[in-house]
């Protein structure tokens, strides 16, 4: 059973082709679209929630086709947009209890899920000031719970941690990461920042310039390509040479080598070949950097043919 | 593949539980935005400042009436100076700056803030949105416009000596003050929303929707003074003027020789239409923006 499940979805904007025939099939569960900015993210979510009719293709979201029925689709999902969305002149509880009404719930249900919702995001002692007086980071918690108040079935998160600085960004990541595994909400989190697709996501889904590139699971992605760093003290030149000459493919990226992390043996063979050469080892880490290499890629790709 | 439904064996804190009560799908969504926009017209969840404008003009909509039924009951005259038919002409003022404080706020809060993406990804569709707020602040107008012409009707009845007789004679006047006070309301307040969701910015609604208002009123009888047969057509164009001869086709009377509607000479029944046409026409530019607009 999936939650999102598209096929041949097309959008075009005048000349320009948003979405290019996506098919997509998300199971339940956190799941990460990545893309550059400008890939179509949001415009998917856009066309998911009903808010946008494609230009081709069908999509259904929870068994709802979203081009028929998006007013009972819409029940069901919760939607946190990128930009500031939320008035400033009202109080997180008066707008949020307001919201949850216009999501269907009776006024009593609605007052009781504000406070709740607004607890589970930490905006509790804050309910009853008026949003313009809100941090970045509250701003983003309060969009968070609108998202959350009618208890939705399915959520989309377009770029969570904008603006936050690093303390809120781990925050928010950890809010999401809770929402989906305690309490069984699947949510789709629009990032273009892979550390963060990787620290909470079950899934990805990436899209460039509108096509999709890969869908599946993110241990997938992760494990296949571990990249091992390594920094010396002096001139990497020799390490890695003597390194090749040993059978590993290094790779040099300035004063770091990297080379695939195919196991002890990988790591066995840095220890020697430093100890050989007498140089000291400053760092040597393993690098999950599998998700930037997807992008890597296409874009060595288009270098190439060009 | 995880199992078919993810809530199986969830852990939940005390900080939030799924919730499996009713959802009532789109008339409740439309009839919580309706209640919301007519409290934010009325400044009600907001701060106090945001109250005194609204309140202070509606009250001053009613001051006209106020005084008729009081001299009225002081002096005990049958003098009706000020009358449903011609109340509008009381309360031009206080009614266009209802409008032109009120209507920018009733979607210009929702354009600024960017909230109609919250919205749109709701149980809702645009048109349902738009005709929601829309009836909201028609509503809200209607306390000022309607509100006096009730308040004569019932204080004119209460205070005369003989009630069985002046509700025989008289009964009429309150479903025509319904109809001209929603007329009133309908027409000002969709032209007003129609003005400022195409403002980019809230001075400039604000400034349109009185010019639109006020202004008219003077251009419309120059105009109809020194134009003659051609000129006389400006009677339909001033807001005011076209809403007191609707209201006085509704009441069933003819307009006084010293009014615009007595000079322009036009057939009382017309303003009527025309009015309607301007509702519909107002109604017609709010929907078609916000079939347009990006969410």
């Amino acid at each position: 059973m999936h939650v999102i499940e598209t096929a041949a979805l097309t959008r075009r904007f005048g000349a320009v082709t948003a979405l290019d025939a996506l098919d997509l099939a998300v199971p339940p569960g956190i799941t990460g679209l990545v893309g550059a900015n400008g890939a179509g993210k949001s415009t998917l979510i856009r066309i998911l929630l009903g808010l946008l009719p494609p230009t081709a293709g069908a999509a259904r979201v929870l068994g709802f086709d979203v081009a028929e029925d998006g007013p009972a689709l819409r029940q069901f999902v919760g939607y946190m947009p990128e930009h500031d969305c939320l008035p400033g002149d009202v109080s997180a509880t008066e707008f949020i209890a307001h919201l949850a009404r216009v999501s269907g719930l009776p006024a009593a249900a609605a007052r009781e899920r504000t406070a709740e919702t607004l607890r589970h995001v930490g905006l509790f002692e804050e309910r009853y000031r008026e949003i313009r007086g809100y941090s970045t980071g509250m701003k983003q918690r309060a969009k968070l719970a609108q998202a959350l108040v009618h208890d939705p079935r399915l959520l989309f998160l377009d770029e969570p941690t904008n603006g936050l600085d690093p303390a809120g960004r781990d925050d928010m990541l950890d809010l999401v990461r809770r929402t989906g595994r305690e309490f069984g909400i699947s949510i789709v989190m629009a990032s273009h920042l892979l550390g963060e697709i990787e620290r909470v996501c079950d899934n990805v889904v990436v899209i460039d310039g509108g096509r999709l590139l890969r869908q599946g699971p993110i241990a997938e992605f992760t494990a296949a390509t571990g990249t091992l760093a390594v920094e010396i003290e002096g001139d990497a030149g020799p390490l890695a040479a003597a390194l090749e000459a040993r059978g590993y493919p290094a790779r040099r990226e300035g004063r770091i080598i990297l080379l695939p992390a195919d196991g002890d043996a990988a790591l066995d063979a840095i220890r020697d070949a430093c100890a050989d050469l007498g140089v000291g080892l400053v760092r040597l880490e393993h690098r999950r950097q599998a998700l930037e290499d997807l992008f890597r890629a296409p874009q060595e790709a288009a270098d190439a043919a060009r | 593949m995880p199992p078919a439904d993810p809530r199986a064996g969830a852990i939940y804190d005390l900080g939030y539980r799924a919730y499996d009560g009713p959802r009532l799908g789109r008339r409740a969504a439309v009839l919580s935005l309706y209640v919301f926009t007519l409290r934010a017209a009325f400044g009600i969840g907001r701060r106090p400042a945001a109250k005194v404008v609204p309140v202070l003009v509606t009250a001053f909509a009613f001051i006209p009436a106020l005084i008729q039924l009081g001299v009225a009951a002081l002096i005990g005259s049958r003098v009706e100076v000020v009358a449903p038919w011609n109340y509008l002409g009381f309360s031009e003022v206080p009614v266009a700056l209802f409008c032109a404080g009120a209507a920018p706020e009733v979607f210009g809060r929702d354009l600024r803030y960017r909230t109609l993406a919250l919205y749109f990804s709701r149980p809702l569709r645009r048109q349902d949105y738009a005709l929601a707020k829309s009836a909201a602040f028609i509503t809200a107008l209607a306390v000022p416009t309607l509100g006096p012409l009730l308040l004569l009707v019932i204080g004119n009845g209460l205070a005369s000596e003989d009630v069985p007789g002046y509700l025989a004679g008289h009964w009429r006047e309150l479903p025509q003050s319904l109809a001209a006070g929603l007329l009133i309301a309908a027409v000002a307040g969709l032209g007003s929303l129609a003005i400022a969701v195409h403002a980019p910015r809230r001075a400039h609604a604000t400034a349109a929707i009185a010019a639109w208002f006020l202004l008219t009123l003077p251009v419309a009888a120059i105009i109809v003074e020194v134009g003659g047969g051609a000129g006389r057509y400006a009677a339909w164009f001033s807001p005011f003027d076209l809403l007191y001869g609707a209201a006085l086709a509704i009441f069933g009377r003819e307009p006084g020789a010293d009014s615009i509607q007595g000079a322009a000479g036009l057939p009382i029944a017309t303003y009527l239409l025309l009015a309607l046409l301007h509702a519909a026409a107002a109604l017609a530019l709010i929907l078609r923006r916000f079939q347009r607009v990006q969410a």
